[in-house]
């Protein structure tokens, strides 16, 4: 008697077999297939960060030689906006995506680096795409 | 209440255009506004009636959304939809540029100066509150370039005693900021309002804040400062605030702005619907849970939106106004008997 049992479960819950096994497969393949996307996804914008960060880091350093022997008293605000903006940009945690204040920390970085400009009278124009980086002024 | 706001005068002040905004000046005896057609007029009194005793034609490309004077009131500064600030030095009836304040990416919507005199603040459709300082030779340097907000900044007000300033945004929000070692940061949010929050406006003291809204409702706003009577929690050294009143089903369109009288304290609003009303608080009512009620609705008190409304600081009740309909009207407001 137990033997037909399991004979009619077999086929009555086929079905049900079939199904939980294909959604179980394609489960594990669209993780994978996430995984991958998502690496994807935040390699390009860690390199988007990553590079107009860059930008101002670069334009920092440069101008921290040009002004490099501006002592006067009119100067201070500049050198000390640039001194915070490098400070700032230093302390950015690149290596840590999951950080809570990640965007809070880049819009500071952002609005030092606006302020700097604006200190300086440059209007410097950034294209930022995913080839690169480029400035103009 | 039909009689409590009563029409003075109106002038077409910028014609086939819109006027945007309004400022007096800090003795009262001047207007300034400014519209669409991307000019400023400066308004008198030549016995009973307004006229215009100059205009600033020359210095904007686009619309000049908002003007204001300095504590001094020898400088006027304009902010444009062309992404800059102008500030004018007055000479009699003349205005010179005397330096335009550049930075902001797009349409500069507020300009507002410090009570000392020595700050500026502006903020943009590019989300940023820009903060500036003027020294003694008319010099300006970009003192914080704040990005607290998440959509474009429509307004920004200082408070009327403490080198403290107040914004609001598209994002549904009103900030703070205060100056922390050499540098500013926003040291509060007030979260609340459903929609855009257009204007800001300080009571007298400076405890209380007004908002207006497109979500159709003022909200007033008080202070806590740490260690306060009530109890109410503070984190750190920075006061909270508390939303104690919402004025709400008194407008039927987006509110663009509110105006608090520094004299009588009276609260006049701006709306959508081409109205204006005042409001009074309650003469009882609890500091900490205010009532207000409508002391004055003028219906078709514009012949479109009103967007701007401004309280003389010397002449209790007089109150100017102005509309997409391109005119400035003034009103005298008298307090209803038995109130």
């Amino acid at each position: 008697m137990a033997g037909s049992q399991d004979m009619f479960d077999a086929i009555v819950m086929a079905d049900e077999r079939f199904h939980g096994e294909g959604y179980r497969e394609g489960y594990e393949e669209g993780s994978s297939l996430g995984v991958m996307e998502g690496r994807q996804h935040g390699s390009l914008q860690g390199a988007r960060i990553g590079s107009e960060i860059g930008c101002y880091q670069g334009f920092a350093f440069a101008w921290k030689c040009l002004l490099h022997s501006c002592t006067a008293e009119k100067d201070s605000r500049k050198m000390k906006v640039l001194e915070s903006l490098i400070g700032m940009i230093q302390k950015f945690p690149y290596d840590d995506p999951t950080y809570d204040k990640l965007h809070e920390d880049l819009d500071k970085i952002r609005g030092k680096f606006k302020q700097f400009c604006s200190l300086l009278n440059v209007q410097p124009d950034f294209k930022i795409s995913a080839e690169g980086s480029g400035l103009s002024f | 209440m039909k009689d409590s706001l009563v029409l003075l005068g109106r002038v077409p002040a910028h014609p086939d255009s819109r006027c945007w905004f309004l400022a007096w000046n800090p003795a009262g005896t001047l207007l300034a506004s400014c519209g669409g057609d991307r000019r400023i007029r400066i308004w008198g009194t030549e016995g009973d009636s307004w006229i215009c005793k100059s205009v600033i034609s020359e210095g904007h490309q686009r619309t000049v959304r908002k003007v204001a004077w300095s504590p001094c009131g020898n400088y006027l500064a304009s902010a444009s939809f062309d992404a800059t600030t102008c500030i004018w030095k007055k000479n009699q009836d003349d205005f010179e540029c005397v330096t335009t304040l550049e930075g902001h990416e797009n349409e500069v919507k507020s300009v507002a100066w410090a009570p000392s005199g020595n700050l500026l603040a502006t903020c943009s459709r590019d989300k940023s509150v820009w903060v500036w300082e003027v020294d003694e030779e008319d010099e300006y340097e970009c003192v914080s370039v704040l990005n607290s907000h998440t959509q474009d900044v429509k307004h920004v007000v200082w408070h009327p005693s403490q080198e403290l300033l107040a914004s609001a945004s598209y994002d549904d929000t009103v900030k703070l900021y205060r100056e922390e070692e050499d540098d500013w940061v926003c040291c509060a949010t007030l979260e609340g309002h459903e929609s855009t929050v257009w204007s800001l406006a300080f009571d007298p003291s400076g405890q209380r804040l007004a908002s207006c809204s497109d979500d159709r409702t003022v909200r007033i706003w008080r202070q806590y400062p740490p260690g306060n009577e009530q109890g109410v929690a503070c984190s750190g050294s920075d006061p909270n605030w508390k939303c104690v009143c919402t004025l709400s089903g008194f407008h039927s369109r987006t509110i663009y702005d509110i105006a608090w009288c520094q004299l009588t304290g009276a609260l006049a609003t701006a709306c959508g619907d081409d109205a204006i009303r005042v409001f009074e608080e309650d003469p009882n009512s609890d500091p900490q849970q205010p009532t207000f009620s409508l002391t004055a609705h003028l219906h078709q008190a514009h012949s479109q939106d009103v967007n701007c409304v401004a309280w003389n600081p010397k002449e209790p009740g007089l109150l100017a106004s102005c509309s997409d309909d391109g005119e400035v009207a003034f009103w005298k407001y008298q307090r209803p008997e038995g109130l």
